[in-house]
């Protein structure tokens, strides 16, 4: 284990606001960490609790759902629904001893290139320093492995 | 004069199975459960139980076991097998008829195909049973011809004493008699009273049930649905028992790696036997119900000679709407009085 | 009259005039404590209904038995508050139509019953509003306030114990009035969303999944946890679902049939002090 811990971070992030402003990010030349995966999705209302269980089932460090800002939804109420539907799912996740670091959400608008840029580099530090998910990992681990009886 | 193994003693003789190779699991009462767990020590043992709520069964038949590792590459796929390992264990404390469970369904895993999952850990294990002096109103092991001192599927019976100071010590098998080796110098002679078993009530016939449902004409009788109507179609009285035997084979993983599982599957499920085509033979709550007691009581006595029931009760004890075999059977028995 | 008296008559008399084909009720069970489900066709059955203290579970599950209401006749159940509130949620959901349930409704106040006044589940607004007024359990509070001082990585491991009890048997949703899915997405594996196996991961999402499907829709009957054999203790889940939606939107699941679902709709206003 001398290879230093690198996140890995899943972020499912909504095609209008929050993949264009990572796009900004990008065509601005704008750096930010290597360790987020981009998942992109219509709206942040299209984002299942599944989606998150799936990607800790696959070894995610951390989860990010992000879209657009309260108002500015493409399809008008998507992100309002989302927002009610993970303020539930983060209080059962933390309910059943799955960090509130872990799950993070976020609203980045089209024109917030640099507002993403810090967020995955924040994000990304804490939980380098939070370290990997190991609890949840082992679980997986465990099932690759022959019954001990 | 018999040989009797005094309880105080009891720790010695967990020590010394375990230096001789052993494992040992007895009944355990942690996290709110009652199941088989290995112990150190006798004071960790729930002897006292009438019954675990979990049987035996789980540690020769888990309810999820990895079968294969599998990796698809290119024009390759690699497969690695994954059997249990050869473990030796002493079940201790086991009831007659979880001990009996596992004799009546030895035939269905070595019948067309022998599986090793199954037989490698039955032929590791040793079952210590201790007969019961005490029962409680689901017990109904004497209405299946079996009772509370039987001794099918033991190795190793041990009868309470009257005085409560320890067990007789009778070996069964082979098995059981190599086991009573290494603990030769805790047993002693004694010639003590054992305490009376515990009395069971025979709660139906179950000779009348065999032929009622032998009847070709009882498949369709309405008695199927007025004594199954309330019946919610959970799994927890075949995933409680100790013959229910039942299974599912399931890869878990995506499109290039992932293990292939038998999983526990449950008649009471619809999805049990769903077919591809969306049609489903089985297609009520009551033809469900019918089928797990049909297969009990009739099928599984054609193949292989027995009926597949120990008469341990788990199923009514706890059923979450009180159902169970135990009343189906009864009110077979009126029907034919 | 006792209550159980009055209501046998009146269940007779619904059956007799053709009023309800069917009631769902109570009746002596394997043992003297025990209450089992009993079906009711014809006034002379009734004798076999029973009323006392010890008819807990919630019968509104039994509506949705496939088939039940679909002739449009009526079906009278006995429902104490919290299965009337499962009715109006049913009704909400486009269930079932609460016109065809005729409900004896009754409470169990330390151990003794007492008739509520009604027959359709909107008579009953004023015994859901007091039982709103009157809050959650303070006694599931207390237990769930105990899981949520220690640490995440401990509460995890709590929970890993917990579950790695479960053997999938379903009691929990099969119980459930809520469950009413013909496929559960348990058995959906196209695509396989959470592991069908019951290893203690599987089991983690299987329970986090339904916690979340009945988050604002669960009415705390207990029903899944005393039908749990293998003892979870899945009311403190369901608990801390239901003081979420209490504390972030003012949300009491099954208040009227008009109630709309608490994740089907939002407001502008909604807390969202989480998100960055």
């Amino acid at each position: 284990m001398s290879e230093p811990f690198e996140p890995k971070i899943v972020a499912f992030v909504c095609t209008y606001c929050t993949y264009a402003g990572a796009d900004l990010a990008g065509t601005s030349r704008m750096k930010y960490a290597s360790n987020v995966r981009i998942v992109r999705l219509p709206c942040t209302g299209r984002i299942s609790p599944m989606f998150i269980l799936k990607a800790l089932q696959k070894g995610a460090d951390a989860v990010l759902v992000s879209g657009c800002h309260p108002g500015d939804c493409h399809f008008a109420q998507g992100n309002y629904h989302a927002r009610r539907r993970w303020t539930v799912f983060r209080a059962l996740l933390s309910f059943t001893g799955i960090p509130e670091q872990r799950i993070r959400f976020s609203w980045i608008s089209a024109a917030e290139g640099a507002k993403f840029t810090e967020l995955i580099n924040n994000l990304t530090e804490d939980i380098r320093k939070l370290g990997p998910f190991e609890q949840y990992h082992e679980l997986q681990t465990v099932i690759e492995t022959q019954a001990t009886y | 004069m018999t040989r009797i193994l005094p309880k105080n003693r009891l720790d010695d003789c967990i020590a010394a199975w375990r230096s001789a190779g052993f494992s040992v699991l007895a009944p355990v009462r942690r996290s709110d459960l009652s199941r088989f767990e290995e112990v150190e020590r006798s004071e960790d043992m729930a002897l006292d139980l009438v019954l675990t709520e979990r049987t035996i069964k789980d540690h020769f038949f888990p309810q999820t076991e990895p079968l294969i590792k599998y990796s698809i590459k290119k024009h390759d796929i690699d497969t690695q097998e994954m059997v249990p390992p050869e473990r030796k264990r002493v079940f201790f404390g086991v009831r007659p008829c979880d001990a009996s469970g596992l004799a009546i369904d030895d035939p269905l895993f070595g019948w067309d195909y022998r599986d090793e999952y199954w037989f490698k850990r039955r032929d590791n294990a040793v079952i210590v049973t201790i007969a019961c002096t005490t029962s409680d109103d689901f017990c109904m092991c004497s209405s299946v011809n079996l009772s509370p001192d039987s001794t099918k599927g033991s190795d190793v019976m041990l009868r309470p004493l009257q005085n409560g100071s320890g067990w007789q010590v009778e070996a069964l098998s082979d098995r059981g008699n190599a086991l009573l080796g290494p603990i030769s110098s805790i047993l002693k002679e004694g010639s003590d009273a054992t305490a009376s078993t515990a009395s069971v009530p025979v709660r139906f016939d179950v000779d009348k049930v065999m032929a009622w449902l032998a009847d070709p004409a009882s498949f369709e009788s309405h008695f199927w649905k007025e004594i199954s109507v309330r019946c919610i179609g959970c799994g927890s009285c075949t995933f409680l028992c100790p013959t229910c035997h039942c299974f599912d084979i399931q890869d878990e993983g995506d499109t290039y790696t992932g293990i292939r599982r038998k999983n526990w599957d449950s008649c009471s499920f619809p999805m049990f036997t769903m077919h591809t085509s969306g049609h489903n033979p089985r297609n009520t709550q009551s033809t469900r119900w019918r089928q797990r007691i049909m297969h009990k009581f009739n099928y599984y006595r054609g193949k292989f000679g027995v009926n597949s029931c120990s008469g341990c009760g788990r199923c009514t004890r706890q059923c979450p709407v009180d159902m169970g075999i135990t009343e189906t059977l009864q009110a077979i028995t009126n029907l034919t009085k | 009259m006792g209550i159980q008296e009055q209501y046998r008559s009146e269940a007779a008399g619904l059956l007799s005039s053709g009023a309800v084909k069917l009631v769902i009720g109570f009746g002596e069970g394997s043992t003297v404590e025990r209450r089992r489900p009993v079906f009711v066709r014809t006034p002379a059955e009734t004798e076999r209904l029973v009323l006392d203290g010890g008819c807990v579970a919630n019968l509104s599950t039994y509506l949705l038995t496939e088939g039940l209401l679909s002739d449009g006749k009526s079906v009278a159940v006995f429902l104490k508050p919290d299965g009337i509130r499962s009715i109006n949620i049913l009704a909400a959901e486009a269930q079932l139509n609460p016109e065809q349930v005729v409900i004896f409704g009754f409470d169990i106040e330390e151990g003794q019953v007492r008739a509520l006044e009604g027959r359709k589940a909107s008579d009953f607004a004023p015994v859901i509003g007091v039982a709103k007024a009157a809050g959650l359990s303070a006694e599931l509070q207390k237990e769930a306030e105990l899981l949520d001082q220690i640490s995440a990585a401990e509460r995890f491991e709590y929970w890993k114990d917990q579950f790695s009890k479960c053997i999938k048997c379903y009691a929990c949703r099969q119980v459930c009035p809520m469950c009413y899915c013909r496929r559960c997405i348990v058995d959906v594996n196209q695509p396989q969303w959470v592991n069908t196996s019951s290893h203690t991961l599987g089991n983690f999402e299987w329970n986090i999944v339904r916690a979340f499907h009945l988050a604002g829709r669960c009415v705390a009957c207990g029903g899944c946890d005393r039908s749990c054999p293998v003892n979870i203790p899945l009311r403190l889940i369901n608990h801390r679902m239901a003081k979420e939606v209490l504390d972030a939107f003012d949300y009491y699941a099954g208040e009227c049939a008009e109630q709309k679902p608490v994740l089907a709709t939002f407001r502008q206003d909604d807390p969202e002090t989480f998100i960055l």
